[in-house]
């Protein structure tokens, strides 16, 4: 056996951050770090890994992403592919790996992924318990999705979240007499009036989206301090504040501009590209088209960020997508597949990538909210503690098939467009709503 | 017709060609009746690719302002996003590996097709209405539910994530379309020829070969075409089986690599579908006279 034995490995480890330190840190902050030996992870010989991971936001996310696995494999030998597909494919390209047994070792997955096939995935609490005492420990939205609901059984690594905050034109939202966005919700209503009055109506998807309209619908339902699914994982989407929640719903479509209906994720930028619309809730993408294109570099200068009213939940009642590493029981070489995510996920790696990813993605681990991205540019530090949110797909209920159901079926969301457009009185549509998620949660 | 044919022979043909006008058709009624319905059937099916065609040269910032600019044209022609997918991407490559897959799937299943569809409709051994209509059902079964269950046998094959994982699947649901397609054709070839054949001696095979597939191109063709098609615009199978990048077809591809989370990258894309939707088009023109008359039968009697 000539297995590399851990001291090898953190030989080689060092050897490479010398390297790496000489070749230039581009606006780098230190990462506080408290000092804590790495679990015992011997790799395998022989040892070579696949990686799927959805494809990227931005070029660096690719590129610094293929850097470090480069940097993995220049210090342990250890050749590692990785693969990126398109978001909407990554499903099912999960699903088949799980339940063929092949293809990649890692999948750096969607947040519930790896509460559905949790049976097939290796247990990470050693690596996840290190990472977080090494970094200050973990988001709230990391623990909730990283464990396996209910137990201290770690089934993934987090590896940063992405959030739906707001995203207005400064000068439209004083011309309509706010100097930011309030924080209570009949405010939050007089300010879109205003907007519409003054021919800059808002827009929130109520279409298919999967993450907007989601993510407007949810900050909706729990904003009110409403929910779809109680602590004991009950439908229990049937309370007045729900009523209360479509009511509010219906006002504010009022002062939308029209199509929002059939609008998907990509639909508010390209709304607010063309100034169609004055405020909308998005991830930073919309921030950076504007930015990087000369001719819309005045809108860019015009945008900010906040957090969505938080109105009766009295903290961001909105959720974050989550980046879940998860690697298979099928791998060949477990060690292995966990020293990559270890590397991945120090310092040395995750804060270049991390700050090159330009607030795309946000940090899981606390310590990264030290690093250099959230002082680069202002407008973008709201999306800093993405995965500090404390809401989750099927809150208040468990992370299940069930609640990934319900959203891949936009059950909350075709309640709220039914009773945005008419079709449904609030009862109605609550009614309904209560019966398609009963559904799901009953088989 | 060429100039030089002598002008009776000219004026037979122009007579036999045109049908007669009838006396209560006049030139009104036939713009109602044929141009204007042609017409706006040829612009419901061609406004997509038109669409298509300038969305690929449109710079973003016209694409994305409808107030200042008529999306039905363009301002500035750019190739930016020609450029970015044939210079950016691998695009070149996923044509080819869709090319590759294509051609491989088609030829087996046509392959395989012929002999079933030629034992189905002429050796008529026990039983065989029921397996055409086994073949048939087969292809009744859904790609969403067969992808996990075909993708466990392919990964015991051992062809996971390379292109022979689409060569072989795609005929699952290709043979039983171009047999059934073959079975009506060979229909329409009169036994008798075969009966002839079989009085001079040759063999089931020879008569295959000799008599009935020459007479069958047409036939051939448009199964042929149906299965090109059809297979390079897989998309289910082409996802799951396919995890390298470089491995995978176009219409998969495309979508990986052109949009990045909520931000679609039009242009390219459409550059993409209307690159990758021009061998198809150039496939069927070449055969498209082949391809009619296959669905009006094989030999006149």
């Amino acid at each position: 056996m000539d297995s590399i034995t851990r001291r090898d490995s953190l030989a080689i480890g060092a050897g490479a951050l010398a390297t790496a330190g000489i070749g230039g840190r581009t606006a780098q902050a230190a990462i506080p770090v408290a000092d804590v030996a790495p679990p015992k992870q011997p790799i395998e010989a022989g040892a070579s890994l696949r990686v799927l991971r959805p494809s990227k936001f931005v070029d660096p996310d690719e590129v610094v992403f293929r850097a470090n696995t480069q940097k993995f494999t220049a210090a342990t030998g250890v050749p590692v592919r990785v693969d990126f597909v398109g978001w909407e494919d990554l499903r099912p390209q999960t699903a088949v790996t799980a339940n063929t047994g092949a293809g990649p070792d890692i999948v750096v997955g969607w947040p519930n992924d790896p509460h559905l096939y949790y049976e097939k995935l290796l247990d990470m609490s050693e690596l996840a318990n290190y990472l977080g005492k090494k970094y200050g420990g973990w988001y709230f939205l990391a623990e909730k999705y990283g464990k396996r609901w209910k137990t201290n059984d770690w089934i993934a690594i987090p590896m940063g979240g992405t959030t739906g905050p707001c995203v207005y034109r400064e000068s439209w939202v004083h011309e309509a007499g706010f100097d930011k966005i309030p924080n209570d919700l009949g405010q939050f209503l007089k300010l879109c009036q205003n907007l519409k009055k003054n021919g800059h109506p808002v827009g929130f998807a109520l279409g298919n989206a999967v993450g907007d309209a989601n993510g407007y619908c949810n900050w909706l339902l729990w904003a009110h301090n409403s929910f779809m699914i109680d602590e004991k994982g009950q439908v229990a989407i049937n309370r007045k504040e729900t009523i209360e929640a479509l009511k509010y719903a219906k006002a504010l479509y009022e002062t939308f501009i029209p199509g929002t209906m059939s609008w998907g994720d990509p639909s508010n930028n390209k709304a607010y590209v063309a100034e169609e619309i004055s405020l909308t809730q998005n991830g930073v993408s919309i921030y950076y088209q504007v930015k990087n294109d000369p001719k819309s570099a005045h809108i860019a200068a015009d945008t900010n960020h906040a957090p969505m009213p938080f109105g009766l939940a009295g903290k961001d009642p909105s959720s974050a997508l989550v980046l879940n590493a998860m690697v298979f029981k099928h791998t060949k070489f477990p060690n292995a597949a966990k020293e990559y995510l270890r590397f991945m996920m120090e310092a040395e790696q995750y804060d270049p990538w991390l700050t090159q990813c330009l607030g795309y993605w946000a940090q899981p681990l606390k310590a990264y909210a030290k690093s250099a991205v959230w002082t680069m540019d202002p407008k973008i530090a709201v999306y800093s503690d993405g995965c500090g949110h404390e809401y989750w797909e099927g809150y208040k209920g468990p992370i299940n098939a069930a609640a990934g159901a319900v959203s891949a079926n936009y059950v909350n969301v075709h309640m709220f467009a039914a009773v945005s457009a008419g079709q449904a009185t609030p009862e109605e549509a609550m009614k309904e709503a209560e019966r398609q998620a009963k559904r799901y949660y009953k088989a | 017709m060429t100039e030089t044919a002598d002008a009776g022979l000219a004026d037979a043909v122009t007579e036999r060609d045109v049908p007669t006008r009838l006396s209560w058709e006049s030139r009104s009624r036939r713009v109602v009746t044929i141009y204007v319905p042609l017409i706006c059937f040829l612009i419901i099916l061609l406004f997509p690719f038109y669409w298509m065609g300038i969305t690929a040269f449109k710079p973003d910032a016209e694409l994305l302002d409808y107030k200042h600019n008529n999306p039905f044209f363009i301002q500035h022609v750019t190739l930016a996003n020609i450029r970015k997918l044939l210079f950016e991407t691998e695009y070149p490559r996923w044509l080819m590996t869709t090319m590759g897959v294509a051609v491989g799937a088609t030829v087996l299943s046509l392959f395989s097709s012929v002999l079933a569809a030629y034992a189905i409709q002429r050796l008529r051994f026990r039983g065989s209405t029921t397996v055409g209509l086994l073949i048939y059902l087969a292809y009744l079964v859904p790609p969403s539910i067969l992808f996990i269950p075909l993708a466990t046998m392919v990964f015991q094959l051992g062809l996971f994530d390379s292109p022979f994982a689409l060569v072989l699947t795609y005929p699952t649901f290709l043979i039983p379309f171009c047999t059934w397609l073959l079975i009506g054709y060979f229909k329409s070839i009169p036994y008798e020829l075969e009966e002839c054949a079989l009085i001079d001696g040759a063999t089931r095979l020879q008569i295959l070969r000799r008599i009935t597939l020459p007479l069958a191109v047409p036939g051939l063709i448009s199964a042929g075409i149906f299965a090109f098609t059809l297979s390079w615009n897989e998309f289910i199978y082409a996802l799951a089986f396919i995890q390298s990048s470089e491995n995978k077809t176009v219409p998969v591809a495309i979508l990986t690599e052109l949009v990045t989370g909520d931000v679609y990258q039009w242009g390219a894309l459409m550059a993409g579908s209307l690159l990758g939707s021009l061998p198809v088009a150039i496939f069927y023109s070449f055969f498209v006279e082949y391809y009619v008359s296959s669905l009006t039968g094989a030999v006149k009697e």
